[in-house]
């Protein structure tokens, strides 16, 4: 068999055959696939499954296990696996299976309800899960920190984070018939609605949030006003009825307008969450603004009656303010029944007055002591509060602050609060105290004694006039008739036949007669100046002849 | 004689009849009663065992994954086999539950671990521990192994929902189809050849 031995090619014997241990049949590959394809399934499914969390509901209504799912826009990211009551038994905890892609729904401030049907005056929402069940609806939070815990809500949220627009915050004194979902009207138009409310912190307000749409949301400035639209409005003015509403919705459930006033300079677009007033009614949010309020009491001696709560108060003719309180009071000293009579004035109504007032003795207006003091000189000069009758036939009163420089001075304390001002009686009431007194002095006249008198005096008088009657009256009768006599005389003497008379037409027509010849003379010694001294020269002239004969 | 081993008896008549060798696409059938004797089983003892570890995937595939779901109107339901089972002993007869089980559930699975047991161990040409109780375990099991009708049923409801409601078949509905399929083909009457192994 060695190869050296011999030349002969080797002869062919059988090769030893190797038998594989394990031999490796490609129907083995049908199995594997098999498994590949079931690893496949499990590792897409662990790569699906996102975090677990445990949502706190009150109660269990509509949560099912393995079949409720968590939505997003209707976009289903989880189910809930499991529904079991909290460890107090207070609450429902149900387990969320998330998915991967919700992951950030793991956010510190994501929100999750319970969509089910509603019915409210807004309108009816989760019509769809009558059929397919409830399920939890989710809201992604903004926050960075994860949390897997999370209180369910059990409204859902008006306004969904998504959501372009602003959130701003409006104070006012009560809710009135706003709710959630209540719409926000400009000019008319729904773009926003309420989102939340709560009482503030001290309990003396309410904040209502609400959210504004974009792009409207720009129309909200910082000078904006907001205004309860609730309900009607009815006016009765001098122009007749009017009658005022948003919208029909909105007297159902109540709504908000805003408006920025008409003369609204520099304004800017209001930021998010700012905070505004919410007026009553629009006339009330257009006004200018109110400013500070300023609390103040009087003290009447007289009756009120006709001053109710909410009358206005009047400084000069302006309206600044109302009447918050009208109570009666007891004088210990006195023994009297004066009416105390709350009343809020703001000072910054007075516009342009106001303006100039601060800055002119440059006062704070947040400075309660100094107020005071303005006040106290303003009471020097003579400020006093008047009860006055605002309706002649209805007897409203209403509360003017005037000036009235002749009134008693009055001792004012700075140091009460809220500050007294010191108040004189009504104009009506000025009338009846000026008749009382004098009445009174009528009252105090001597009048019997000057009866008396008058009546001593009359008696002399009617004596006198007896006496004149008896005496007198003959002597002057008397004298009467020789006055009739004299003057019939007299008649006489100038009647046209009387010799005295004739005797007066010849004096003259003498004394005529003189003047004329008088005048010839003067004539002729003009002419014949010489004659003085000469005398009158033979040859004179017929002229002459008609004087007196001469020589 | 011929040792047992040579010998085959028509099922349908006892008639006894000596084995033959089959090549592809032939059977021998029995002269008294026309019955099929022998069908030619082109799967090596490897093969069986494979596919039966492929069975046994589809069989967790069909359990775990759902075999159809329904939705209608955003209300949605879907069931594996299993808590097909579950509703069914929720309802009035709860003894239907367990002879669902049985039949769709236990017993493959039992099937299919005798198979392996014993396919694993003829792959060495050996006679696996306990043989015989497996042997004859798998025949016994035979008819309770009811995956097929669970198929047809499945499937029935699948056309007659598919009316009414949105049907979706699942993972689980594929995985069952494969399955009775599979189980036809290694869980049969030829079985008997690993008699033969010494």
């Amino acid at each position: 068999m060695t190869p050296s031995s011999n030349d002969r090619p080797p002869i062919p014997g059988p090769a030893p055959v190797k038998t594989r241990r394990f031999g490796f049949s490609l129907v083995w590959i049908v199995p594997i696939v098999a498994v590949l394809v079931g690893l496949s399934l499990v590792v897409h499914n662990l790569m699906q499954e996102g975090p677990t969390i445990t949502l706190t509901f009150k109660t269990g209504a509509g949560l099912a296990a393995n079949k409720t799912e968590v939505r997003y826009r209707n976009v289903v990211i989880g189910h809930v696996t499991e529904v079991a009551l909290s460890d107090d038994q207070k609450n429902v905890n149900a387990t969320v299976k998330l998915d991967k892609q919700a992951e950030s729904f793991t956010r510190e401030d994501s929100k999750f309800w319970v969509v089910r049907p509603r019915i409210g005056a807004g309108g009816v929402s989760g019509i769809d899960t009558l059929l397919s069940g409830d399920y939890i609806g989710a809201d992604i939070g903004q926050s960075s920190t994860r949390v897997k815990h999370f209180i369910g809500l059990e409204n859902p949220p008006a306004i969904t984070y998504g959501e372009p627009g602003k959130h701003f915050t409006l104070h006012t004194q009560d809710l009135g018939s706003l709710d959630i979902g209540s719409p926000v009207y400009y000019r008319k138009i729904p773009v926003g609605q309420v989102v939340a409310y709560a009482l503030d912190q001290e309990g003396k307000g309410v904040d209502v949030e609400i959210f504004i749409h974009a792009p409207n949301d720009a129309f909200v400035s910082a000078n904006t006003r907001f205004w309860n639209a609730s309900g009607i409005d009815v006016e009765v003015g001098a122009n007749g009825f009017a009658l005022k509403t948003e919208s029909l919705s909105s007297i159902l459930v109540g709504g908000i307008a805003f408006r920025a006033p008409d003369y609204n300079p520099n304004d800017t677009a209001a930021s998010e969450n700012q905070r505004f007033e919410l007026f009553a009614d629009q006339a009330g949010a257009l006004a200018p603004p109110a400013g500070k309020a300023q609390y103040l009491a009087l003290r009447f001696d007289q009756a009120m009656r006709g001053l109710k709560v909410g009358a206005p108060v009047e400084f000069l003719g302006v309206e600044i303010g109302r009447v918050v309180a009208v109570n009666l009071d007891y004088d210990e000293v006195k023994r009297s029944f004066p009416v105390n009579v709350g009343i809020v004035i703001y000072p910054q109504r007075l516009g342009r007055a106001h303006e100039k007032m601060i800055k002119a003795l440059q006062h704070d207006p947040n400075d309660e002591a100094s107020a005071a003091k303005l006040i106290g000189t303003f009471i020097d000069n003579g400020l006093r509060a008047q009860a006055r009758s605002g309706n002649l036939l209805t007897g409203q009163l209403y509360i003017a602050l005037d000036f009235f420089p002749k009134a008693e001075k009055v001792a004012f304390d700075p140091t009460a609060r809220p500050v007294v001002i010191p108040t004189i009686p009504g104009s009506l009431e000025l009338l009846q105290e000026q008749l009382q007194t004098m009445v009174d002095k009528l009252n105090r006249l001597p009048l019997e004694r000057i009866a008396g008198n008058l009546d001593a005096n009359l008696v002399e008088l009617r004596k006198g006039l007896t006496q004149f009657n008896a005496r007198t009256l003959p002597g002057v009768q008397n004298t009467l008739a020789e006055v009739s006599n004299t003057l019939k005389s007299a008649n006489s003497t100038l009647a046209e036949d009387s010799p005295q008379r004739e005797q007066l037409t010849q004096t003259l027509d003498e004394l005529g007669r003189m003047s004329r010849s008088l005048r010839e003379l003067a004539d002729y010694l003009g002419r014949n100046p010489e004659s003085l001294i000469r005398g009158r020269p033979d040859n004179a002239g017929p002229m002459d002849l008609q004087g007196p004969p001469r020589k | 004689m011929s040792t047992p081993e040579q010998l085959i008896i028509c099922e349908h008549c006892d008639c006894v009849y000596q084995k033959a060798l089959l090549a592809k696409h032939q059977k021998t059938v029995c002269t008294r009663c026309g019955g099929v004797l022998q069908r030619h089983n082109g799967l090596t003892v490897e093969q069986r065992l494979a596919l039966s570890f492929t069975a046994a995937v589809l069989w967790l595939f069909a359990n775990f994954y759902p075999v159809m779901s329904i939705s209608l109107q955003g209300l949605k339901n879907s069931a594996t086999l299993w808590d097909s089972v579950l509703a069914l002993s929720q309802g009035p007869i709860t003894f239907m539950a367990m002879v669902a089980a049985i039949s769709i559930i236990i017993a493959p699975a039992f099937q299919l671990l005798l198979l392996i047991w014993v396919l694993g161990f003829a792959l060495t040409a050996r006679r696996s521990p306990a043989f015989k109780l497996c042997m004859r375990w798998l025949e016994t099991l035979r008819p309770w192994s009811m995956l097929e009708v669970c198929l047809l049923g499945a499937m029935v409801a699948v056309f007659k929902l598919a009316g009414m409601l949105d049907v979706l078949p699942g993972i689980g509905l594929l995985a069952l189809a494969v399955l009775s399929l599979l189980m036809i083909r290694i869980a049969g009457r030829d079985i008997r050849d690993l008699w033969d192994m010494p």
